[in-house]
């Protein structure tokens, strides 16, 4: 019974995450901690499974339009392996309550972050490192682009990974913004790459909460299944909503969840 | 490495990335809806926990839920191994060795977190 409650949930959340472009795990997480009373490594588990779920049937879009830069993924990855095994390892070793803090902090910052993005894919060049090219499916217009500030990019995908390692989010949030404005890739590249990495990095951790096991199938299976069968529905009901209103209130949401979890955990 | 050659190169990977992913996916969430399944029709609940590799083949060959389920998981978390896996023989078969190191790195580091959950 209490599956199928976790299922319904993971359906629409993947349905409004796949239409915001965010992943899941920013709301399920609270919401398995917070009402279903899932204790927070578990709900981490079980979000870690979904995000390699969406992670890789997104990814079979993206790699068939050659959106992704596997190259530059593959070079990243060191980084974001290495993070999401130091978050792993930092995650079965502190408490559930600290890891809700952390979790609340990121959940705000995620609320502001959304929204301010560049979204024009003009005036990229090849820089010489990591040259590559893309159609840009909207234009059929070859956009070619290299990357900057490779280093930059290498360390802060470290903190990209330990997030997710940690928290069971994707990364994206820290990913996509990181290419698109300091490595200053066009933002479909960005998306692309960031969700190519996500399902490596994910895996990573959740292989070491899988030996620990923290991966409680009765809760990982229904909220990866729900959040796979929603992704694929949310693209397909996007038109019919107000997008900007759905993201209005997706923010409150975030910053309500935010202050019960914090709430939760100190009380 | 001229142009054309690497061009290729990045097709055959964007191929292999393509074909692991789908059937990665298709197979573990095959395994986790005939689990869900066969959990509905035995009138069990989920199963709490993972099952050993042995025991989940053993018991996903009779066609038990919790066995079915804990393969699905299997597949699914592997998928991503197999993936960094492809690309490493992929470059191997270019010869563009720093991507081979880099690679091979990055599945180190993927199999040094399973065995340090094993701890």
């Amino acid at each position: 019974m209490e599956a199928l409650v976790i299922l319904a949930v993971a359906v629409v959340v993947g349905v409004i995450g796949s239409m915001l472009g965010i992943g899941g795990g920013l709301v399920l997480i609270p919401i398995l901690t917070l009402f279903l009373d899932v204790p927070m490594k578990t709900a981490i588990g079980a979000s870690l499974v979904s995000v390699i779920a969406t992670s890789s049937a997104a990814q079979l879009v993206y790699v068939g339009r050659g959106l992704t830069h596997t190259r530059l993924g593959m070079t990243l990855e060191i980084t974001t392996t290495l993070g999401a095994l130091v978050g792993g390892l930092i995650a079965v070793h502190v408490s559930g309550r600290s890891l809700q803090v952390v979790f609340a902090a990121i959940l705000v910052y995620a609320a502001f972050a959304m929204g301010s993005r560049r979204v024009d894919d003009a005036g990229f060049v090849p820089t010489g490192v990591l040259d590559t090219s893309y159609i840009d499916p909207r234009s059929n217009a070859a956009v070619a682009y290299g990357v900057r500030r490779l280093p930059w990019g290498m360390s802060a995908s470290f903190v990209a990974g330990n997030l997710a390692g940690m928290l069971g989010v994707g990364g994206g949030l820290v990913q996509v913004p990181l290419m698109n404005l300091v490595m200053e890739m066009p933002l479909k590249a960005a998306f692309a790459t960031s969700n190519f990495m996500i399902g490596v990095t994910a895996a990573t951790s959740a292989a070491l909460y899988f030996g620990r096991g923290l991966i409680d199938p009765h809760v990982a299976i229904p909220t990866a299944l729900g959040v796979l069968v929603g992704a694929q529905l949310g693209p397909r009901l996007a038109g019919r909503m107000h997008s900007a209103t759905l993201r209005w209130a997706f923010q409150l949401v975030m910053v309500v969840f935010a202050v019960q979890m914090i709430w939760k955990a100190v009380r | 490495m001229s142009d054309r050659s690497r061009r290729s190169a990045a097709e055959t990977i964007n191929l292999m990335v393509h074909g692991v992913l789908a059937v990665g996916l298709a197979i573990s969430a095959t395994l986790m809806i005939a689990g869900v399944a066969a959990g509905l029709a035995q009138d069990q609940n989920l199963p709490k926990i993972v099952l050993s590799v042995g025991a989940a083949l053993r018991r996903g060959a009779k066609l038990q839920a919790d066995g079915l389920l804990s393969l699905g998981l299997f597949a699914l978390i592997l998928t991503p191994f197999l993936r960094v896996t492809g690309s490493v023989v992929v470059f191997a078969k270019e010869r563009d060795w720093r991507y081979v190191g880099i690679t091979v790195l990055v599945l180190a580091i993927m199999i040094a977190s399973l065995w340090l959950g094993q701890l």
